[in-house]
């Protein structure tokens, strides 16, 4: 578990869609000015976990400490004014909006229009491209732009929490690395937090500190980003590289033992 | 080249034993497979739905397996291995085998290739059966140190499609090969059969060696005939039993249960759809005639347990109730005396409104017998299903006596494995160990003169199990002779007493108690993932994955209070001090466990000697 003192604390969390139960107590911690990354296979509990810690979906059990702060069963406006932002997966954006009317949503609980004026110019130096398209409808730009803008919206509220849900989404290879770089330069520049949460396991276990590996609403894994590349299961079951088999090539899998 | 000549040791005394005329296993197999015809022989579960084979089924695919064998050049005597789960080409594989005139061999499909060559090697297999891809890949690893398997034969060719390899034969062209060859020479597998002799080697069965690498009991057609004749004597057959086929039929007592007991009864056989899917497909088939293991015996327990702990108040209470009256019947018949008309009415409301939905949730409201055997059991897990109205008995014996030396009979005695099976004798050495003699004591260890010496001498059979027969008969067993544990202070005690009763606990899935010249007794502990798991989450016990679990106070704490709670039953020499957790999720494919998940005692005392030591130091 991270040592550094923890800007965020999750314990034992329950979800529930109706009468499925879709996180089966989780406990995690993130640490202040930290990257950590949760891998997990479709149907995990990912998603659901971020929205849980963003307000969207309420725990039946646990809590959820942002800050020294119980957070969880708020509403996701007032979880959002104490600094969590959440950039949803598949982007949404508006797309009938522009995208400078799109940043400026995502500054919308803001009272300092020269705070937000220079953010908005900090935002345009991490993706010029937004710049050019300051005045497009949003939903005419590209996936990768979209990604840019939504990670930017996010952005414009001054979270000290960034909530990252698979950015890589869709995206081409040059452009997932293009934007885990920039998560990574706005994480060491801006000083902020951020939870990823990742199915491309490998630009996740490169950019994060810590992992933690969700299987079916269970964390069966927790570790260093380092150490986790070392492991089997990882190695197998997340960035498919196989031993070589008897007959050169090995299709069945092995049981998971998560050590 | 008859390759087992000159192995055959003593069987015991020469006298005929069949059944229904005949007295080797493919003789009543084809037998069977004649007059029962249409009828159901066992089931699967394809796509969601229990199919069907008949005997006649049954009988064509093993005879055109065994002819396939015969056809590429089996001869009397040799060896087939099969490494596959428990599933109905076991059988055909099994019986086709047999009937050719070879030795049947199974081996687990959890072994690792090492595993799988050194049996190999030491059976000198000349054929091989594998269930797929994976345990084809096992063999494939090995194959240049294993030169005399001759041709590997696959049950299921998924993913294997465009592999080609002139060793490799897919099982089916070896049916179509075999169905050619019967069409050629009719009569022939008929000859083969009727070649048989009772005395001859017809199975190996590959003890687990917790000490050394596994060695090959022999058994003869006699020892399996023998003990089906005896079959009667502990379980009430009858044809149309339903029965679930799901563990290792490599082990000596699924293999009795699932291929031979049904040569006599007629018993249909289910087989489980995979080891995930046992708890659901028990309830699915609600067998008839049940044989488990203690761990899924303790299982069954532990689900209804948790299941009770988040039950609502009134559930908890109506349970609690139902079970006090279930204990008190099953107390009065254990000692022999029968319950008053009021105790049995309330038992009868007992079972309506609680029991008979339990015995449900577990697939166990039609079962007539419920067999427990192959390791030691906790009385109080026993009596707990008496409650129920489970007649469930314990039964005792070893591969070396083909399973069965000991039944219980109608009046039970618990904490005893029961009476000496007929027509066998059971005698306590000096020394206390259990001795047998009889027809089905096994002709000895492939190549190993000296243990089959050890092991078998003047005809009884060594079993080094200890224990004692009580002045009704009744057998108990205390241990095993090399497990015993004298500690420091001189004192003998006896681990798998304390052992049984801590794998009692829901929270505990195995556990090893240490103590052998030391101070005092501790041990290692396997916890339940998901009961334990259950516990921290009610709790709020945050935890990550299983080492942080582990170490969690909390559940220091409670496995702490699950010992103390046991301790309570023992002397003071005898209570376990210091406890660790295994920090590791064991799966059946690991060392440290059995293919059953028992705890090899061994190995774990080596394994985990840093951590022993440990607590042994810290106490100063």
């Amino acid at each position: 578990m991270p040592t550094t003192e923890s800007i965020l604390k999750v314990s034992n969390i329950e979800t529930y869609y109706g009468p499925i139960m879709a996180i089966r107590g989780v406990s995690f911690e993130v640490p202040q000015g930290g990257i950590v990354a949760i891998l997990g296979a479709n149907g995990a509990g990912k998603t659901t976990v971020l929205k849980t810690v963003s307000g969207v979906m309420d725990p039946q059990k646990g809590s959820i400490v942002f800050e020294g702060r119980e957070i969880q069963r708020m509403d996701p406006d007032k979880v959002m004014r104490l600094g969590i932002s959440h950039v949803p997966e598949g982007r949404e954006v508006f797309p009938f909006l522009s995208v400078r009317e799109n940043l400026r949503m995502g500054a919308f609980t803001r009272h300092d229009p020269d705070g937000v004026a220079q953010d908005l110019d900090t935002v345009f130096g991490y993706f010029p491209v937004l710049r050019e398209r300051a005045e497009q409808r949003a939903g005419s730009l590209s996936g990768g732009e979209q990604q840019m803008l939504s990670i930017s919206r996010a952005l414009m509220a001054r979270p000290r929490l960034m909530l990252l849900d698979e950015p890589s989404l869709g995206l081409s290879p040059k452009l997932v690395r293009d934007i885990f770089e920039i998560v990574q330069r706005i994480n060491r520049e801006l000083g902020v937090t951020i939870l990823l949460v990742e199915q491309n396991a490998h630009m996740a276990l490169k950019t994060a500190d810590y992992g933690y590996v969700l299987e079916v609403g269970r964390i069966v894994m927790a570790d260093s980003c380092e150490r986790l590349l070392q492991k089997e299961d990882i190695r197998e079951f997340y960035l498919g590289i196989k031993e070589q088999g008897a007959r050169g090539k090995r299709r069945w899998k092995k049981r998971k033992t998560w050590r | 080249m008859d390759g087992m000549a000159g192995q055959t040791a003593m069987t015991g005394s020469t006298e005929r034993i069949e059944i229904e005329g005949c007295d080797t296993i493919p003789k009543l197999f084809w037998r069977q497979v004649q007059a029962r015809d249409g009828r159901t022989a066992f089931r699967e579960k394809d796509l969601g739905i229990w199919r069907a084979t008949s005997w006649r089924d049954y009988g064509e695919r093993a005879r055109a397996t065994g002819m396939g064998l015969i056809k590429l050049g089996l001869e009397r005597g040799q060896v087939v291995s099969i490494l596959a789960e428990t599933i109905p080409e076991w059988l055909y594989a099994d019986m086709g085998t047999m009937g050719a005139g070879g030795v049947s061999n199974g081996i687990y499909p959890t072994d690792a290739a090492k595993q799988v060559e050194y049996i190999l090697n030491d059976s000198r297999s000349r054929f091989l059966f594998v269930e797929d891809e994976e345990q084809l890949d096992k063999f494939l690893q090995v194959r240049e140190r294993c030169p005399q398997v001759q041709k590997v034969f696959v049950f299921d060719m998924e993913g294997l499609a465009d592999f080609k390899d002139p060793q490799v034969m897919p099982f089916d062209e070896l049916l179509a090969l075999g169905r050619a060859h019967q069409e050629a020479h009719p009569g022939l597998w008929e000859e083969r059969i009727a070649a048989s002799r009772a005395e001859e080697l017809g199975l190996l069965v590959y003890t687990s060696g917790t000490t050394g690498p596994p060695k090959g009991a022999m058994l003869s057609h006699r020892n399996v005939i023998f003990q089906l004749c005896n079959a009667d004597a502990f379980l009430p057959m009858r044809s149309d039993d339903e029965q679930l086929a799901f563990l290792p039929l490599c082990h000596v007592a699924e293999r009795t249960f699932t291929a031979f007991l049904p040569l006599r009864s007629g018993a249909i056989a289910n087989f489980a759809e995979s080891v995930e899917t046992i708890a659901e497909n028990i309830r699915e088939v609600a067998p008839t005639s049940f044989f488990a293991v203690p761990r899924i015996w303790e299982r069954f327990y532990s689900s209804i347990a948790i299941r009770m702990k988040e039950a609502t108040w009134i559930g908890r209470k109506a349970y609690q109730w139902a079970v006090g009256v279930g204990l008190k019947v099953a107390e009065t018949e254990l000692e022999g005396r029968s319950p008053s008309p009021v105790l049995r009415f309330m038992h009868r409301v007992a079972d309506f409104v609680v029991l008979d939905n339990i015995k449900r949730a577990i697939g166990m409201h039609r079962v007539r017998f419920a067999g427990t055997g192959a390791a030691p059991i906790a009385p109080d897990l026993i009596k707990w299903y008496r409650a129920l109205g489970v007649d469930m008995r314990e039964l005792y014996g070893q591969t070396e006596n083909c399973g069965l030396a000991t039944s219980m009979p109608d009046r039970i005695k618990l904490g005893t494995v029961g009476v000496t099976a007929p027509h066998t004798e059971l005698t306590i050495s000096p020394e206390g160990e259990i001795l047998l003699k009889g027809p089905h004591v096994f002709m000895g260890y492939l190549n190993q003169p000296e243990k089959t010496a050890e092991t078998l001498r003047d005809g009884w059979l060594h079993t080094g199990d200890v224990g004692f027969i009580d002045n009704e008969g009744y057998v108990k067993i205390t241990d095993r002779m090399k497990d015993i544990i004298i500690t420091a202070g001189g004192k003998n005690i006896t681990p798998s007493e304390i052992e049984n009763q801590l794998k009692f606990s829901p929270y505990i899935s195995d556990a090893v108690v240490i103590g052998d010249r030391r101070k005092f007794l501790s041990c290692l502990i396997m916890i339940d993932y998901d009961s334990v798991a259950k516990h921290a989450q009610d709790h709020n016990v945050p935890f990550t994955d299983f080492a942080s679990l582990c170490r969690t106070r909390e559940v220091q704490d409670l496995i702490w209070s699950e010992i103390e709670r046991v301790n309570q039953n023992f002397a003071r020499v005898e209570t376990v001090k210091k406890f660790r957790l295994i920090e590791q999720q064991l799966t059946a494919e690991d060392d440290e466990v059995t293919p059953t998940m028992k705890l090899k005692r061994k190995f774990v005392n080596e394994k985990y000697k840093p951590m022993i030591d440990g607590m042994y130091a810290e106490a100063g």
